[in-house]
């Protein structure tokens, strides 16, 4: 059937003025949005690599995708917070604790050979869902932000950023792609920006979101005291301790807790931590997770 | 015949790219058309061909066109060449919108364009563009008005004031006289209308003006306005020879318009 | 659980859409806008699958926007409807096809009528003096068809909308967020502040 559609459907564009050929001619100059990728010889790919990866309807399906975790980022009066775990797991197996979920995005500014706390220029992504499919996209949109600037003589806004991965995810929407992101950023045309996109296509602008699958037991604690006039030092807070919500509850989440703030100036990183001690601090100073006992 | 001028791409001994300068050639065989910054406004004057008796002026199209709704351009040489680029420069602009979100800055559409350009001087079968365009308009969110222009071997550059077409040099050598920074509104278009006066003798019923302010959409000055304004500028000017006439004629017997009555420095 | 809901009186059309962005278990936003302003006098409601909305939509944008530069003029509300209906038509027909349902109103600026057309996803055009898409439909048609006239005025036409609003309220088991409204008339388009924190008590 998939077939049978394939050769009597033709591509969007072919009625229009342009010949495809000629639109790629045309734009050439400006860099492909999506690149070329040699596809498995099946019919039906999407429904092939369902059955290839999906362990939640076939558990012993042969490739197992790092999946699950609780990432969240909110705007605040002194900029935007962002803050992650660090687990990735492959159905039940925990696959790492130390992820880095927090994924700098621009070369000219990814802060690799600085050793000082000042504040690095640029966005920073946030990576929900296939590792790899975060990671790879993510370094992509790095190379067109790049470019953007290298281009323009200016950094590109986060609405453009986002712009680019979604229609690039929508571009893939149904190959099986799996991610959902948020991009943090600051720019003199914007101020402070935040935009969620996922693998459906979707890209909204918004405060405050949480993504993946420890998001519920994240948004309980942060919509509970979020508030924009929050302070630098409640924001950091605030977003470490939902965090911690989720790593507890969410047995895909846990490891340590990876916390940025993003200012005008650029982002500054405020610690990769080990949950445990943090955990046990809470719990013994602050009287709080109440239902675990400490007593042996 | 020298033979380097049949295939487009193909150079001359002594590096020349002949079809290229043809287009250049047709360039300024087109109607002159002229682009002025002010200080926080910036104006195109084209020169209009006059029309014949039967042909409806009030919609055949126009030298300057509408690329985007920030962004404007006129042209010098081909029309037919022109409406085609115009063409790819507005698609240019709505996908830009569409995949960035913001609207394209200036300089983007203008690189646009003269990439286009380009593009029509190195490929097999087809010919350069005949055009040169000047590209006006303002970025998002800024107040510095922005002038390009582009030609046909796809070079561009940025300008405070310029011209192109036929006599552009006359022009632009009157524009290098007399433009400022710094000009309000009235001051540009007085400039630019009073820059294209040198070059067209038939006054205002072969001009056209249109006025980009920030924030705003294209303004096509109307006729009425472009005639008083050639009005003032031509009785300026009517004056300023009398008063040369009167000066070189009666050097004895001054007549005493200022108190001085001496000889003047200006 | 998306709502739109679009009435046409004498001389405007109202379209409102609700404004939570759901995924799954949650609402990933609360004032998000399912609306796109086509042209001067036409807006373009839409929900449907997330990704496929705002891509077609601001698809339709630009290419609306396109045209009004190449030919100096802006396209009727009319045109614009048909030219929707046929990239759905014809995004039907290819591989992935846009699902997304919408409504579209606008004012056609030569004889300053207003008009509203319901559009779905199969590519089904019909213009109606009121329309709804989801579950909205089958509350509100029924309270529209009692209370609406042509000729009904701005105020008149709001109050109704809130007649709608009310119900949907009342009965709708998922909380849409409120409600985004926009009104179009021959100056132009205008959003109305609604009040979306009233409370509504079932009987």
């Amino acid at each position: 059937m998939d077939k049978l559609v394939a050769q009597y459907s033709r591509p969007p564009h072919q009625n229009e003025m342009y010949s495809e050929q000629e639109q790629q001619d045309l734009t050439a100059s400006v860099p492909p949005l999506s690149l070329k990728f040699s596809l498995p010889p099946v019919d039906n790919r999407s429904a092939f690599l369902r059955a290839m990866t999906d362990d939640h309807s076939n558990p012993s399906c042969p490739i197992k995708l790092a999946h699950g975790t609780t990432t969240l980022a909110f705007r605040f009066q002194g900029g935007i917070i962002v803050c992650t775990d660090s687990r990735a797991t492959a159905g039940n197996w925990i696959a790492s604790q130390t992820v880095k979920k927090v994924i700098p995005v621009s070369r000219l500014s990814r802060g690799e050979d600085k050793k000082t706390n000042e504040p690095t220029p640029g966005l920073l992504g946030t990576m929900a869902g296939g590792a790899a499919d975060c990671q790879y996209w993510l370094r992509y949109l790095s190379q067109q932000c790049t470019l953007h600037e290298i281009r323009h003589k200016r950094r590109i806004t986060v609405a453009a950023a986002s712009k680019i991965l979604a229609n690039l995810t929508y571009a893939y929407k149904g190959y099986g792609l799996s991610m959902g992101t948020m991009l943090a950023g600051m720019t003199p045309q914007e101020g402070p920006a935040l935009y969620y996109i996922d693998s459906d296509g979707t890209r909204l602008p918004g405060n405050l979101f949480c993504v993946g699958s420890g998001q519920t037991f994240a948004y309980g604690v942060l919509d509970a005291e979020y508030k924009f006039e929050l302070t630098e030092e409640e924001a950091l807070n605030l977003g470490r301790r939902a965090i911690l919500a989720a790593m507890h509850r969410d047995a895909y989440s846990g490891g340590f807790i990876n916390l940025y703030h993003v200012k005008e100036e650029g982002w500054v990183h405020h610690g990769f931590d080990d949950m445990n001690p943090i955990f046990w601090d809470t719990k013994l100073h602050k009287g709080e997770f109440s239902n675990v006992t400490s007593a042996l | 015949m020298s033979g380097y001028d049949r295939a487009l791409s193909v150079f001359s001994p002594d590096g020349h790219v002949f079809q290229v300068e043809y287009a250049m050639e047709a360039v300024k065989r087109g109607t002159c058309a002229v682009g002025v910054k002010g200080k926080d406004i910036v104006v195109l004057g084209c020169e209009k061909r006059s029309a014949l008796k039967l042909q409806d002026t009030r919609i055949t199209p126009s030298k300057i066109a509408l690329v985007d709704e920030h962004a404007c351009l006129a042209f010098a040489g081909l029309n037919a060449d022109a409406r085609i680029l115009i063409d790819k420069a507005r698609l240019e602009a709505q996908s830009h919108r569409l995949t960035v979100e913001d609207p394209s800055s200036i300089e983007y559409i203008t690189k646009y364009i003269a990439g286009v350009q380009q593009k029509y001087t190195q490929s097999g079968g087809v010919r350069p563009f005949g055009i040169s365009t000047l590209v006006v308009g303002f970025d998002k969110n800024d107040s510095t008005p922005r002038l390009y222009q582009t030609e046909p071997s796809g070079i561009y550059s940025a300008w405070k004031a310029n011209a192109i077409g036929r006599s552009s040099k006359t022009v632009r050598e009157f524009l290098e006289r007399n433009h400022q920074d710094d000009m309000d509104r009235e001051q540009t278009i007085q400039l630019t209308i009073k820059s294209l006066l040198e070059v067209v003798q038939t006054g205002a019923k072969n001009i056209e003006v249109a006025i980009m302010a920030p924030g705003k959409t294209l303004e096509m000055l109307p006729d009425d306005q472009i005639e008083s304004y050639v009005k003032t500028i031509e009785t300026e000017k009517q004056e300023e020879a009398a008063k040369k006439k009167t000066r070189a004629g009666t050097t004895t017997a001054a007549i005493l318009t200022r108190p001085g009555g001496g000889e003047s420095t200006d | 659980m998306e709502v739109l809901l679009g009435i046409a009186g004498k001389d405007f059309v109202i379209l409102a859409a609700s404004k939570a962005a759901m995924r799954g278990p949650t609402v990933l936003k609360a004032e998000d806008d399912k609306t796109r302003q086509l042209n001067k006098h036409t807006v373009m409601a839409f929900s449907g699958e997330s990704g496929d909305t705002v891509q077609f939509a601001e698809y339709i944008q630009a290419n609306a926007a396109l045209y009004s530069m190449r030919n100096e003029t802006e396209l009727s509300p009319s045109a614009v409807a048909n030219f929707v209906r046929g990239e759905l038509a014809r995004s039907l027909r290819s591989r992935s096809p846009y699902t997304v349902n919408l409504l579209l109103g606008g004012i056609d600026p030569v004889t300053e009528k207003p008009h509203l057309y319901w559009v779905d996803y199969l590519a089904s055009l019909a213009p109606l003096p009121y329309a709804a898409h989801g579950y909205a439909q089958y509350y509100c048609l029924s309270i529209l068809d009692k209370h609406h006239h042509p000729d009904c005025s701005r105020e008149e036409g709001l109050a109704l909308l809130t007649l709608c609003t009310d119900e949907l309220k009342r009965r709708l088991p998922i909380d849409y967020k409120g409600m985004l409204v926009k009104v179009i008339t021959k100056d132009g388009v205008e959003e109305i502040p609604v009040d979306n924190d009233k409370v509504v008590r079932s009987a």
